[in-house]
């Protein structure tokens, strides 16, 4: 059994420079591909989490796309509306949980207000308050977890669904200032969706500041399912939690009609995934260039370097190492710089893929976690073997070589 | 003994673009076993090349190096490895120790060559052999060291595990005259005493009125037999 690392250390650290930058090449190469890699993983499973409420989606006809964005993601965008009708009727059907109307349009500072009801806050009674309690009148409010708002806090929305950039906030709020006030009651626990940072009012509240019908008889002034007045007034989108797949499937179909589409977020989610996909095949594939061009890089790095080192490995052997001695010697320092460089690799991608994670949560307020799977691995497991695989080519080389012309060169 | 000298019709030549260039070609080299010898020359005549074909780092095209009973010749490559390991110590004119390690960690090198993990014998025996050659520890970097005991360091090395042959190669000629001096007495006064045989090439004549013999290569033939009635030692 031999020893080549006395060897390779000594000439590691005669050459601290060189192999720290061959180390650092490789790492970055490594990095991009797995920041790539768990990034767009992160984005696919926070994106996807984030639709979990949202099962099967009514809205007029138009953009499948833009009804998941503006509903799930909070997106602003001025959605056509579907009937009053349309929601009289959802609520008729056997097979729905709960039909949830929600209502964009208002605002406060930058958090969206949105007239909703109580099942769907809770998501039909299985999510509590973190604090205080669900809205139980017309002026109260519950807020996300990313509400800067106190329970108690009082406030009037103002219209319009962006806070206009250019002017300061109070003042801005001056010009479409509704005429109410609502107080917050409850604040929802942390969901990792953009709907953290709503403040979420009964959807009664939202019709009536906008002057149409609360959707409830004359006179009625409770607020939630059913809508049963002569007048119900039209919503951008409308929540089904349906009782089984059957029924979602059923519902579905029952309401892609001339006047009404429906769709299931996760459908959009899926195309949009494609596309993100493609971005990320095509990131992934200049990665694996990176990588591969950094390794042939190291390599004549390496072959380089072997010109110097002829002497040191000739040597070597005329003090009686053997060939395998010194093919050792040479795979051992290529195999170190790249498996080094790898797992600093791997570790660096991953760091930079929690740091997007986070710039992304922070503008949009999906959760994302940055996490390594078997994907990343396998990728720095890939780099390692191929460089362990070709760092047998100028370890052959050095094994081959004479002596007796090493010694005078 | 084992380890006297016996090479026959060694012929070495290059293939060059002008031709072939016939490095070596002599008839006969006897060592005996346990002598001291050198090899001296005009620069170019060879002297390195018979070094290199006598530790079997070079192949001839023809003829026979024999070390007591074992023909270099008819060796593979890598029971002339094994051979060298074993059997030979070498000292080089520019010494060629490794930079970035320890005197100690120098001499203990060839240690590494078919071991893993060094027994504590072997580290004691480089400790003594560096107290021997007047490096004691042996724990400073190797480029912080004089060329004189750079040199001392590389004859520790050659000497780790007690070679019974030891082929140097102008070992004197980078050192000032005291440390070439003390080298050239500290080498072959462990050898004698040890019954090492021993190949010098050197121009030294402080080297070389010390050795038992001296043979002059010209022209990659061996011209005379100059000094072998030098008395021993």
């Amino acid at each position: 059994m031999l020893n080549p690392l006395p060897v390779v250390v000594a000439d590691i650290r005669r050459s601290r420079t060189g192999f720290l930058a061959v180390v650092g090449l490789i790492a970055v190469a490594v990095a991009l591909g797995v920041s790539v890699s768990a990034q767009e993983r992160a984005l696919r499973t926070g994106s996807a989490r984030a639709a979990d409420a949202f099962d099967l989606l009514v809205g007029a006809p138009g953009s499948p796309t833009q009804l998941v964005l503006t509903s799930v993601y909070l997106q602003p965008a001025a959605l056509p509306l579907v009937p009053g009708a349309v929601l009289k009727r959802l609520q008729q059907e056997s097979g729905a949980v709960y039909v949830a109307p929600i209502a964009f349009g208002d605002r406060y500072r930058d958090y969206p207000v949105v007239g909703s009801t109580a099942a769907f806050v809770t998501l039909g009674g299985t999510r509590k308050p973190a604090e205080g309690r669900i809205f139980a009148s017309e002026r109260e409010v519950v807020v996300g977890a990313d509400v800067r708002l106190a329970l108690g806090a009082r406030f009037a929305p103002s219209h319009g669904v962006v806070a206009p950039k250019a002017e300061p906030e109070d003042k801005a709020s001056d010009h479409d200032h509704h005429d109410v006030e609502y107080v917050v009651v409850g604040r929802m626990p942390r969901s990792g969706t953009p709907w953290d940072r709503a403040i979420v009012a009964p959807v009664e509240a939202v019709w009536e500041v906008h002057g149409l019908s609360n959707g409830h008889p004359e006179g009625a002034e409770r607020i939630g399912p059913p809508w049963d007045g002569p007048e119900v007034a039209g919503v951008p989108a409308i929540v089904v939690k349906p009782k089984t797949v059957a029924d979602a499937y059923k519902l579905r179909g029952k309401y892609r009609t001339e006047g009404t589409t429906a769709l299931f977020p996760a459908e959009v989610l899926v195309d949009l995934y494609s596309l993100l996909g493609d971005a990320r095949d095509l990131l992934a594939a200049i990665s694996v260039a990176t990588q591969a061009l950094v390794i042939a890089a190291v390599l004549l790095a390496v072959f380089a370097s072997l010109a110097l080192r002829r002497q040191q490995l000739a040597i070597l052997r005329a003090l009686g190492a053997s060939r395998r001695y010194v093919f050792a010697v040479v795979w051992t320092h290529v195999s170190l710089m790249i498996t080094l460089g790898s797992v600093l690799g791997l570790v660096a991608g991953w760091a930079g893929a929690a740091v997007l994670s986070a710039v992304f949560s922070a503008r949009t307020g999906i959760a994302l976690s940055a996490t390594l799977a078997r994907q990343e691995l396998l990728m720095a497991a890939a780099v390692i073997a191929i460089g362990m695989l070709l760092a047998g080519i100028p370890s052959w080389s050095s094994y081959r070589q004479s002596v007796s012309a090493g010694l005078r060169s | 003994m084992t380890n006297g000298l016996k090479a026959t019709n060694l012929i070495l030549a290059y293939r060059m673009s002008a031709g072939i260039h016939t490095v070596l070609n002599l008839e006969e080299l006897i060592v005996p076993a346990g002598s001291v010898v050198g090899i001296t020359g005009p620069s170019g005549s060879g002297k390195t090349s018979l070094l290199h074909v006598l530790g079997g780092l070079e192949r001839p095209q023809y003829g026979s190096v024999c070390w007591g009973g074992d023909d270099l010749c008819r060796l593979t490559e890598t029971e002339r490895d094994r051979w060298r390991r074993e059997r030979v110590g070498m000292i080089f004119q520019d010494f060629h120790l490794l930079p970035g390690m320890t005197a100690l960690q120098n001499v203990l090198v060839p240690a590494t060559f078919d071991r893993f993990v060094l027994s504590g014998q072997v580290k004691d025996r480089a400790r003594a052999l560096l107290t021997h050659v007047g490096v004691p520890g042996g724990l400073q970097r190797v480029e912080t060291l004089s060329r004189g005991e750079m040199q001392r360091v590389a004859v520790a090395r050659a000497l780790l595990f007690a070679p019974s042959i030891v082929l140097a190669d102008e070992p004197t000629a980078s050192l000032d005259g005291a440390s070439s001096e003390r080298v050239t007495m500290l080498l072959l006064d462990s050898c004698r005493e040890a019954r090492t045989t021993v190949v010098v090439v050197s121009h030294d004549s402080a080297v070389l009125r010390r050795l038992d013999a001296v043979h002059t290569l010209v022209g990659g033939r061996l011209t005379t037999t100059a000094q072998d009635t030098v008395s021993r030692c």
